[in-house]
């Protein structure tokens, strides 16, 4: 086990307006969901002395506007003017979940006290993805001129692999999708929190790429949530109720950039982030109380709960099935409605609602008893991480 | 069948690891990066063999001959100058030769409904331009099949 599981701790979160696209900078969007993680713990921003993010624009074929299209440590170090920052960093791999655990690492280094992580997602008005122009350069030479495009298209011949492999059919994912929107009733924040999703409604939704309709992909938003992290000491002396780090993993395997198609990158990535989170824990599937798994496009659940540990591989459409992820089920999923409901803000939500759900702070949504609470955070799980907390140290 | 008379597909810009594979394919010949150490193949091109990590790497002819990984079928043309195209299937293939390799390409002179994991197919290829050709997949025997009916040259 970690020599230092439950040293550091969730204390306040914030969230900013989501809208559909770009109304106001980014910048704003950040600042709100800063300002409020920070109230919500009850501190000043001169008590705010370490910053972590992870900035990528995900719309592709966008101008990069530091403020605007993403919020950068740098843009973040000039609107707080903290007085007393001691620690900060951009992290590049990883997404997210990487910044987050680089502040747990400073944290537990003791260069800095109090950390905000924050995400910031952009959605430009217009087309989200400008493709490569009459050109296709490095890695998408072999891809774009046969119109792979998008990322949607990479996770979708992973997912098709997986249900042909494994002799399953599309339309089961119609559970996890409306499971999730319930959910969504419960959370203020969610982009969806009052619109409906019924069982036919996702069956009957157009194709955007076979195997996904349109409700296996997230809708891209413009919004921001923030977290303050801190040492489980300083922790208990703030206003809210402490979700405590129990242990954490990051993928450890990376398949040639431009690889595509391959299940295994997804299924590898996620063993690898998982065993280390599992061990340093020393907690193990049957342990979970509830679990929020990332989920950008529905498929990347699938992978999740099969590559964690939850279920056999080729077994999660049916795992899902019969009530066991939801609030009162045997293991409830995405809590907070998933990126499927509150729209694309990656990881940092997912591991916000671990967190809450930990602390006994989800209000309507609360799970009943939690004590172990998993997370597996950021884009595909190629690219993920993964983290437990717990309610009690132990 | 999906239309890709009125589509213009990125043309691809070779750098100095890919060259030889469009040099290659523009003399109707694919040929994939073969690692002389340990003999396996790999794609896309890398400059180091990511199986053993030796760095002397050769292009090497395969039978372009395989079978059809995964694929999805686009119905959203994410990239507008595939719009004409829609529905279509995107293919991913693992050629005989070449166990690991996967290659993406389109699934050409048959429905997108054709695509499924597994199903038989060929290499075919595509011209771009004076410089550019696309190596492609077919059904297999679908060019046998062509000239029994006469003629006709691989269509695109």
């Amino acid at each position: 086990m970690w020599a230092h599981r439950c040293e550091v701790a969730v204390s306040g979160v914030g969230f900013s307006k989501v809208t559909r696209s770009a109304e106001i900078p980014l910048a704003a969007h950040a600042l709100e969901a800063v300002k409020a993680a920070v109230e919500d713990s009850g501190l000043s921003m001169s008590d705010v002395d370490g910053l972590a993010t992870y900035p990528e624009l995900p719309a592709t074929g966008h101008a990069v506007i530091d403020g605007v299209t993403i919020v950068s440590v740098n843009c973040m170090m000039a609107m707080l003017k903290l007085p007393n920052l001691s620690w900060h960093i951009q992290v590049e791999t990883v997404n997210i979940g990487g910044a987050f655990q680089q502040a747990v690492n400073a944290l537990l280094a003791g260069v800095c006290k109090y950390a905000v992580v924050w995400r910031a997602m952009h959605n430009p008005k217009g087309t989200y993805q400008n493709l490569p122009g009459t050109y296709a350069q490095g890695p998408a030479q072999f891809t774009a001129p046969y119109g792979f495009g998008g990322p949607g298209q990479g996770m979708a011949v992973a997912y098709t692999r997986w249900l042909e492999t494994h002799g399953q059919s599309r339309e089961k994912m119609a559970t996890l999708a409306v499971t999730q929107r319930r959910h969504c009733h419960m959370n203020p924040h969610a982009y969806f929190h009052k619109q409906p999703l019924t069982r036919e409604d996702y069956l009957s939704s157009r194709m955007v790429a076979y195997p996904f309709c349109l409700y296996d992909c997230d809708i891209p938003v413009q919004g921001a949530v923030a977290v303050v992290l801190t040492t489980a000491e300083r922790a208990r002396d703030l206003k809210p109720r402490p979700a405590y780090l129990a242990g954490y993993g990051q993928r450890l395997k990376f398949e040639v950039t431009g690889r595509i198609g391959s299940l295994s990158s997804y299924m590898d990535g996620g063993r690898s982030s998982s065993s280390l989170t599992w061990e340093r824990s020393g907690f193990a599937p049957k342990d979970v109380d509830v679990a929020q798994i990332y989920d950008g496009f529905s498929a990347s659940v699938i992978y999740g709960l099969e590559s964690y540990g939850f279920c056999k591989e080729g077994e999660a459409l049916d795992f899902i099935q019969n009530g066991r992820i939801e609030l009162d089920g045997e293991l409830p999923l995405n809590t907070f409605g998933g990126s499927l409901s509150t729209g694309r803000i990656h990881g940092l939500w997912h591991i916000i609602e671990g967190a809450l759900q930990a602390s006994g702070r989800a209000g309507e949504r609360q799970v009943k008893d939690v004590n172990v609470s998993f997370v597996g955070a950021s884009a595909p799980i190629v690219t993920g991480t993964t983290f437990i907390f717990v309610r009690e140290p132990y | 069948m999906s239309d890709w008379s009125k589509v213009a597909r990125p043309i691809p810009v070779p750098n100095e690891w890919t060259k030889p594979f469009w040099d290659s394919a523009k003399q109707g010949v694919l040929s994939l990066q073969r690692c002389q150490a340990c003999r396996r193949f790999q794609h896309p091109p890398y400059p180091t063999c990511v199986n053993c990590m030796a760095i002397d790497l050769a292009f090497e002819p395969v039978s372009g001959k395989g079978a059809i990984y995964t694929y999805t079928i686009m119905y959203h043309a994410g990239d507008k100058r595939f719009a004409a195209a829609v529905p279509y299937a995107s293919i991913i293939v693992e050629l005989d030769d070449a166990p690991g390799a996967l290659m993406a390409a389109n699934l050409l002179d048959a429905p997108y409904t054709e695509a499924k994991v597994g199903r038989r197919v060929e290499v075919t290829f595509e011209r771009l331009n004076d410089d550019i050709t696309l190596p492609q997949f077919r059904l297999e025997g679908f060019g046998v099949r062509q000239s029994r009916g006469a003629m006709s040259e691989e269509s695109a």
